[in-house]
């Protein structure tokens, strides 16, 4: 049954559920998780900035619109028992430490490592908060749509006027 | 008076650091410092200003650079400027679109109705411009007491997707495929864009080159030049098809998979407007067709709307709304060459800068002692001619 939950969270929004939870649980959690674990860096941990690139939607021309602070990290994990994983991650973060766990988390959840339920239960909680933020943003929007069948009341001439008017 | 050296100043300019610093808290034993938290969200479009201008989204030192600056937007985004400039560049994401942003806010002055529908979020809009007095002495239990308010009338019920979806379609799109846009170049997606900060603008320049100018530039100067072709100096007249507020979510792949996995979200304001149509045959330009023109079925220029496209980083709508207009202004500047400053890109895209701008502008308080002593060395020989010359007739 939890195998089965680990594949309804896709493997592309590990980073973005497990970045909406408090940086300090992540942190804790995994200092705690790999403390007997030997960690070697298959590429050097980097922080530094990405650059946004975006398509016009008018004529769709590629541009710059701006940079983005960025952390990544590529790791390779043994643990106590002699299980060998790697994991990677890159984040919209500019520590160091945030690439490291979220790319340690990486690991673990994608060989199931032990510590991968509760990594598991995280990506959940993660991914509560995320659907949190988007229902509020949907609450703003839905408070605010314009009803336009209001306008059909008024008669033509009056919203020519209008228009005119504008 | 000879040549005066900038000496001695060491300690005065120490001394303007703790001055600057001793004004931010004078405020007194009942003040608090301000926590960038509250900058990001209480003042939240200034906030968008400095993250849209210093050309780097990131929320924490946006703020910082606010509190750091005392509130000038220019000194501020300088700052965040200035951090980027000390940073490595990792990586290019691939071409995201705006398609996929989780819209908090979406209007069109073009039609009522458009797919979706239309949703004004949190605009200033349609209110009157009148004081709120009662923010005056506003207490910690009433703040709070309004987010509370909201957070329990919004989780009396889920908003489902066949509501309000996750995505909305573009506006564009319907007048595209009516066939009153230009078409679009397929291959311009591909092509690598002009990056702004790696080479400096050498005219004539690409049209990303001039977006991405934009999208980092001050807001009042876009405003102001584009104002200019509002009024009268410029026939865009635009209407804007789709104005859009949201996150945008931001991809890269995998470093193990190479699967595009998101790696967090940029709130962007965006723009598209369409302005008036193009004669048939117009989009001819030497060297080839407008970018964008469309052919009928037996070859010719069909006449289309034109376009204008503007983006930033933030909740920035003037800002957006006027690269837009510029976009047009500019994009006709280029193909039968300017009849004003607007459609100028040397004039606009030189002159848009906030930080190039500011930091000409505030050079002159610098000294010049050298330089003016000069000017006045010139000025007193030439008065002395002119008094030798008077003597002599």
């Amino acid at each position: 049954m939890t195998e089965m939950k680990i594949m309804m969270i896709d493997r592309t929004l590990w980073v973005s559920a497990l970045k909406a939870l408090p940086i300090e649980q992540l942190l804790s959690f995994t200092t705690e998780l790999s403390k007997d674990w030997a960690i070697r860096s298959k590429s050097i941990p980097q922080s530094g900035l990405g650059m946004l690139r975006l398509n016009d939607s008018a004529f769709e021309e590629a541009f710059y619109l701006g940079e983005f602070p960025l952390a990544s990290a590529w790791l390779e994990i043994e643990t106590s028992d002699g299980l060998i994983a790697e994991g990677a991650a890159q984040v919209m973060d500019d520590r160091i430490e945030a690439a490291e766990a979220l790319a340690l988390c990486d690991a673990v959840l994608s060989a199931q490592l032990p510590g991968w339920e509760q990594l598991n239960k995280m990506l959940d909680q993660g991914m509560e908060i995320r659907e949190s933020a988007s229902q509020n943003r949907k609450h703003m929007l839905a408070s605010t749509k314009v009803d336009f069948s209001l306008l059909d009341e008024v008669a033509p001439d009056a919203m020519e006027g209008k228009n005119a008017e504008s | 008076m000879g040549y005066v050296a900038i000496k001695g100043g060491g300690e005065a300019i120490e001394g303007t650091k703790t001055v600057f610093d001793y004004l931010r808290t004078r405020q007194g034993d009942t003040a608090k410092p301000l926590d960038t938290d509250t900058i990001e969200h209480q003042l939240r479009l200034l906030h968008s200003r400095v993250i849209s201008e210093g050309g780097v989204y990131h929320p924490r030192l946006a703020s910082l650079a606010i509190k750091q600056a005392q509130g000038d937007t220019l000194e501020a985004a300088f700052v965040l400027r200035a951090y980027r400039s000390t940073q490595p560049r990792l990586v290019e994401t691939p071409a995201l679109n705006t398609e996929n942003m989780r819209i908090t806010r979406r209007i069109s002055a073009a039609f009522k109705d458009i797919p979706g529908g239309q949703m004004l979020g949190a605009t200033t809009d349609y209110h009157l411009r009148l004081m709120r007095m009662d923010l005056l002495d506003e207490s910690p239990e009433r703040f709070c007491a309004v987010a509370k308010e909201w957070f329990t009338k919004k989780t009396e019920t889920d908003i489902p997707d066949s509501v309000i979806p996750d995505t909305f379609p573009k506006v564009l799109e319907s007048l595209r495929n009516e066939g009153l846009l230009p078409s679009v170049d397929g291959t311009a997606r591909n092509r690598d864009p002009f990056d702004i900060t790696r080479e400096p603008l050498i005219f004539p320049v690409p049209r990303s080159a001039a977006l991405a100018t934009m999208a980092r530039a001050e807001q009042g100067s876009l405003l102001a030049i584009a104002y200019s072709n509002m009024r009268g100096y410029g026939d865009v007249h635009p209407t804007v098809a789709e104005l859009r507020v949201g996150y945008l979510p931001v991809m890269l792949p995998h470093p193990i998979t190479g699967e595009l996995t998101e790696i967090g979200e940029v709130e962007i304001t965006e723009c598209e407007v369409v302005a008036m149509y193009e004669e048939q045959g117009s989009s001819s330009v030497a060297g080839g067709r407008m970018p964008g023109a469309t052919e009928d079925e037996e070859g010719n220029d069909k006449p289309t709307f034109t376009l204008g496209y503007g983006a930033c980083f933030g909740h920035n709508e003037v800002k957006a709304i006027s690269m837009a207009i510029l976009d047009r202004a500019l994009q006709a500047g280029m193909k039968n060459g300017p009849r004003n400053p607007s459609e100028d890109p040397e004039f606009v895209l030189l002159h848009v800068d906030g930080i190039d701008s500011m930091g000409f502008c505030t050079h002159y308080k610098m000294p010049h002692y050298v330089t003016f002593q000069s000017d006045m060395d010139r000025l007193r020989t030439t008065q002395q001619k002119q008094n030798n010359k008077e003597q002599t007739i």
